[in-house]
């Protein structure tokens, strides 16, 4: 007997031990219970792969990130440029040259006011290393000229360089010159902005902790998008990356979290059913299905033709967003709150659902019953429900289909090789302007190799535009061409929820969420 | 013994290397790469190509082996692309609350399999016995996503007992540590609960019909000290067996039940790491688990020797 207890001693005694070292090596206080102090836990469906805003195309980090920094330009709601670090900023008339006069007494969360070389260092970091610098400021200068004002000269106007500097993704982020000059190819390792939240921890796989930035300077201008007044009203914001829609939703009905992103849209109803809880419903880009236009049966234009005749596209939308609430059946690449932009061009061609003319067209391609792979990722719900229904649609009129499904990062690569697949389902969010999209540019060798000479010009045509009048006719011959070479399809637009708890006010949606001027009252 | 305990190191070696080279090709087949996942989905192919060459994973399969191979021998298992630090170090951040998870599922299964195993065992055949046995089929039956899921629904979500999710540092305060544990725990250690029950059932089983069970009866020793100090002492060699081989399982079970309750352990850094393709830590973390695993088995086989003299005779 004694045996045995000296036996349990030694046990208890070792569960101790390595208890204590589980202590070690945990994780800090979270700040105790969500209800105290004005701390917001947000449940995020997504890990960053880096905070480096530049180094990756990640909505994770975009979403997480604009909390933290600031652009010289942003884009308030209805994707239209406004100034947020610049003062203001004035266009010569050639267009190739943009003179940013820069805001007073803006601080950097490390109390370092804001310099024009600070700028300089951060827009040739940005230029250097994301895709939209690379591809039309490879030569573009930036420099600074006095106290206050920087300058940017480009070998050819451009009439989307603005928004394309105020991009909410990979956005041109300003950060302290010495952070830009340590940075390496892994990115920046010490995150200072300039924005309303400071960044204070990162555990990996856990949480982002954000904390109110006291000294922050805010615009008057009215709250818009990513412009305009932003104030930080909770002290602490904890992105906790919470990857199953369960938890989220478990989470966001007992109180766990404050805020739950992406909601699975079965479990919609479900919380509207709670009074402690409000679903809100944004526009979220659309998803697609892109072609191999470069190998197999798709490099056909009348080929792809044939599909667009054949989809019906509300059968595709209701089975990923089971609900008409959560979708808008629409043609345009641009929305229509982009009404610098938005076209009718093309909306003839969307939503056909005419099986004989598909049929005839496929004739006329010439199908001898080849297997069309179809591409598609079970980690995303709506993409793969998609995909089924595109499936027995071409089945419908004659096709012989193979749905491959894979985890997302296998589609990542092989939807890269030609000869893997026909067809893939993804999704884009909303772009603030059409070169964004990166289909629509043959340079971009994106996978499912655009090679469309007539949509490049158009491009380069938006691009030169002398006005936005002129760069939005441009644009309607593009959407128009779009139709007419099918790089892809557009199902239509889509949405996401984001599930708040009634306490919550002021949380703002552009891509993602906003969390500057939520209250939790 | 010291000979013996070198001697079971030493077969590690072998083990080892074969578990390298397996999760080294399984990984390296599956399609694909850490590259395009960290640029995310709208990057350019040749931004994707330009990282895969930084990175190293243009090399050819057999010298990305070596290289790692040859750090891992020198305690180097390399360095995660997505935390920026040393696979270690991903480990051991990761490692508490897989530890405490794993050894609060573990004490609970025991405090609570052995007893019932031993009841079961004493009345065996009544209603106690069978209800005893059937919960247990129902325990290793149930999957413990599923077990998890529902423990959430009910004692989260309808009751507002305990936390839906999430997971407090030990230094946040025990009770909180715990009371984030207790789901994910009864989740975990549900089946181990019921293999050792059983196992604790038939092995006392065959304890109480022994002759020097009868004596002691035949003697006239109080019933709680026959069974207690006679007859679980000698049935606990095998339920030793079946709980070090359970709390070996416990670390692969982590997976799927950190998942579902979000705590940050080396399961869900496993999970994680495979899909966004993070080699380095996939090979470092589940070698370093196998490592584990054959250690724990290791310690088992020693504890042996604590529990029965025999054992302990014979080896010398």
């Amino acid at each position: 007997m004694k045996k045995i207890s000296l036996l349990c001693l030694m046990l208890l005694l070792s569960f101790t031990l390595m208890a204590c070292s589980a202590e070690e090596s945990g994780t800090d206080d979270k700040g105790g219970e969500a209800a105290v102090g004005g701390e917001l836990q947000v449940a995020y469906n997504a890990q960053p792969p880096t905070l480096d805003p530049l180094l990756t195309t990640a909505v994770a980090t975009r979403d997480v990130m604009r909390h933290v920094y600031e652009t010289l330009v942003t884009v308030n709601q209805k994707f239209e440029v406004k100034p947020m670090l610049a003062k203001s900023y004035e266009v010569s008339e050639d267009g190739k040259i943009i003179t940013f006069e820069l805001r007073d007494g803006i601080k950097f969360h490390n109390g370092e006011e804001m310099l024009p070389e600070d700028v300089v260092a951060s827009m040739n970091r940005w230029k250097e290393s994301t895709t939209l610098g690379k591809s039309y400021f490879a030569d573009a200068v930036f420099s600074s000229s006095g106290e206050k004002t920087v300058v940017l000269e480009m070998k050819q106007p451009l009439s989307t360089a603005l928004a394309m500097l105020a991009d909410p993704g990979q956005a041109a982020i300003i950060t302290p010159k010495e952070i830009n000059e340590a940075a390496t190819e892994q990115g920046i390792t010490e995150y200072i902005g300039t924005g309303p939240y400071k960044f204070v921890e990162w555990k990996t796989d856990q949480y982002v902790h954000l904390e109110k930035f006291s000294d922050y300077q805010s615009l008057d201008s009215e709250s818009s998008g990513l412009a305009g007044k932003k104030e930080g009203f909770v002290d602490d914001i904890y992105f906790q990356f919470v990857t199953d829609a369960s938890t989220r939703l478990s989470g966001i009905q007992t109180g766990e979290y404050d805020i739950a992103n992406a909601i699975p849209f079965d479990n919609a109803e479900q919380l509207e059913a709670n009074e402690d809880v409000v679903n809100h419903i944004d526009h979220n880009g659309f998803n697609g299905l892109v072609f191999n236009k470069k190998a197999g049966f798709f490099a056909d234009v009348i080929a792809r033709q044939a599909v667009n005749a054949a989809l019906d596209e509300e059968e595709i939308l209701m089975a990923s967003f089971t609900n008409e609430n959560f979708y808008e059946l629409e043609h345009g690449l641009m929305i229509k709150d982009q009404v610098e932009w938005y076209s009718e061009a093309g909306k003839d061609q969307y939503n056909q659902n005419d099986p004989e003319k598909a049929k005839q067209l496929l004739e006329e391609a010439g199908y001898n019953g080849e297997e069309i792979v179809i591409l598609a990722s079970r980690d995303y719900e709506d993409h793969y429900n998609a995909a089924v229904v595109v499936q027995q649609q071409l089945e419908k009129i004659g096709m012989k289909t193979k749905l491959d499904v894979y985890d997302w990062a296998t589609v990542l690569q092989r939807r890269a090789d030609e000869k893997a697949y026909d067809i893939f389902v993804t999704g884009f969010p909303t772009e603030p302007i059409p070169a964004k999209y990166v289909f629509l540019d043959s340079a971009n060798q994106w996978p499912g190799w655009t090679n469309s000479p007539e949509m490049d010009q158009l491009l380069d045509q938006i691009n030169t535009a002398s006005s936005q009048e002129e760069a939005q006719e441009y644009f309607a011959q593009l959407q128009e061409e779009f139709y007419n070479y099918l790089p892809m399809i557009k199902f239509g637009n889509k949405t996401t929820i984001t599930s708040t708890r009634s306490n919550i006010e002021g949380m703002g949606f552009l891509q993602g969420v906003t969390l500057w001027n939520v209250q939790k009252k | 013994m010291k000979g013996y305990i070198l001697k079971r190191l030493l077969s590690l070696i072998p083990v080892l290397f074969v578990v390298a080279v397996v999760v080294f090709l399984i990984i390296h087949i599956t399609p694909g790469d850490p590259a395009s996942v960290m640029l995310g989905p709208e990057a350019s192919p040749r931004e994707v190509a330009e990282l895969r060459e930084e990175l190293g994973l243009n090399l050819p399969l057999y010298q990305q082996f070596t290289s790692w191979l040859a750090g891992v021998v020198q305690g180097d298992f390399g360095w995660s692309i997505f935390m920026n630090e040393p696979v270690l170090q991903s480990f051991f951040s990761h490692l508490g609350p897989t530890l405490s998870l794993a050894i609060f599922a573990q004490l609970l299964a025991v405090v609570l399999a052995i007893p019932f195993g031993v009841i079961a065992a004493k009345r065996r055949g009544t209603i106690i016995d069978q209800t005893f046995m059937g919960g247990s089929l129902i325990g290793i039956s149930v999957p413990s996503f599923l077990l998890g899921l529902l423990l959430i629904l009910l004692f989260a979500v309808q009751l507002r007992w305990l936390p839906v999710a999430g997971y407090k540092p030990l230094d946040a305060g025990f009770f909180l540590h715990i009371r984030y544990l207790i789901l994910p725990a009864i989740a975990l250690g549900a089946m181990q609960a019921a293999l050792i029950a059983r196992m604790t059932r038939s092995s006392m089983l065959d304890i109480l019909n022994a002759n020097y069970i009868k004596t002691a009866r035949s003697k006239g020793l109080k019933e709680k000290i026959i069974i207690y100090k006679h007859a679980l002492r000698n049935a606990f060699i095998p339920i030793l067996t079946v709980i070090g081989q359970t709390f070996g399982t416990l670390v692969a079970g982590a997976a799927v039940v950190e998942t579902v309750f979000n705590i940050p352990g080396i399961g869900q850094l496993i999970v994680n790491s495979v899909e966004r393709r993070d080699f380095a830590v996939i090979q470092g973390t589940i070698l370093l688990v196998a490592i584990s695993y054959v250690l724990i088995n290791l310690v088992v086989d020693l504890l042996y020797g604590v529990i029965d003299p025999r054992v302990r005779l014979n080896r010398k």
